[in-house]
């Protein structure tokens, strides 16, 4: 159980911490204004940008789907096949 | 029961210098018995651990003492070295990718729209603001005692003296909170009150009727004390509280 905590836990802060860094580039707009959540601060995205955007929500999904699955889907999992050994046996 | 339990046990050097603490703890023997899993896994790095001690007291030339430790190369530096690189990767990491932005210079002769202290003097910044509280003497014709100005002032006197006196109030052995649930709901308060008192400094910039914050001040954190008393007095059930008492009760060497 410890080792899937760590996982999920891992997850959420390699991907916490790249969504805030490419928020904090590209959708924070000035030190004292909306923080990683305000409009898109440049007008026409090179090739880079679109990269570097498309990881952003990338990094973001990895997290909350990281998490959701170590903490949530793989420990359900787990609990429904000892249930149904349970029953069989 | 232990082996280590006889009157013959050495700790100046000559023996392992490996007193088992209590009765209840597993003997060398009986740490070798198990032979699959987990407990063989603790078993063979303890055995090698202990080997490894053992190898390097009879290589060296220093004079024995009576250490029941391990020593500090390699098992704690590893660990510190590991969570020290990571820290300091976190700080580089950060400073390179989210440099902060530098501001303008104060200037000094405007005087900005809000002053306010730095966030984490909030909280004395808020005592100053008890005004209310500060009682009216019918005997002094319904004058108060004192200015609403010394009243803030002696107020953090107060807390501030009451934070320095909890370490003679209360010294006790209990290493988790479940163990001591009132001095941990004590404490609880304390936390949930220096958030509130903080919130009460900064109250133009709340959105909530000021009166209504001010109540909230006070009674959000015995609120919470009363919580964190319930919670933890549920949590004591099945709780090893012998755990701690017998790891700071170990038996001094003969």
């Amino acid at each position: 159980m410890a080792d899937e905590f760590m996982k999920g836990f891992a997850c959420l802060m390699v991907g916490g911490l790249g969504w805030m860094t490419i928020k904090g580039w590209y959708n924070t707009p000035s030190f004292e204004g909306a923080q990683l959540t305000g409009e898109l601060t440049i007008e026409e995205p090179t090739t880079f940008d679109q990269i570097a955007l498309f990881m952003g929500d990338a990094f973001f999904w990895f997290a909350v789907l990281g998490a959701l699955t170590f903490w949530v889907v793989l420990p359900l999992i787990s609990e429904f096949q000892a249930y149904l050994n349970e029953r069989s046996a | 029961m232990s082996d280590n339990d006889t009157d013959d046990v050495r700790t100046d050097g000559s023996g392992t210098g490996i007193v088992s603490p209590d009765d209840e703890t597993p003997a060398w023997s009986e740490r070798k018995e198990r032979t699959q899993g987990l407990s063989r896994l603790t078993y063979e790095y303890f055995e090698r651990a202990r080997r490894e001690d053992q190898d390097l007291r009879q290589e060296s030339d220093y004079i024995e003492r009576d250490v029941l430790a391990f020593p500090a190369w390699p098992h704690e530096m590893m660990r510190n070295i590991a969570l020290t690189s990571f820290f300091v990767g976190m700080i580089l990491f950060v400073s390179a990718t989210l440099p902060p932005e530098m501001p303008n210079p104060a200037n000094s002769s405007v005087t900005p729209a809000i002053i306010l202290p730095d966030w984490y003097l909030y909280w004395s910044f808020g005592l100053l603001k008890l005004g209310p509280l500060n009682p009216d003497l019918s005997i002094l014709g319904g004058s108060k005692l004192m200015a609403d100005r010394t009243y803030g002032v002696l107020a953090n006197v107060v807390v501030v003296g009451f934070v320095a006196i909890v370490p003679f109030l209360n010294k006790g052995s209990a290493r988790r909170p479940v163990e001591q649930p009132f001095w941990a709901a004590v404490g609880m308060s304390g936390v949930i009150f220096s958030l509130t008192i903080a919130a009460l400094s900064i109250k133009n910039l709340v959105p909530m009727d000021s009166h209504l914050l001010f109540d909230l001040t006070f009674l959000v954190p015995i609120v919470s004390a009363t919580i964190t008393y319930a919670v933890l007095k549920t949590m004591r059930e099945g709780y090893m509280f012998d755990l701690n008492r017998r790891y700071y009760r170990l038996r001094p060497p003969k």
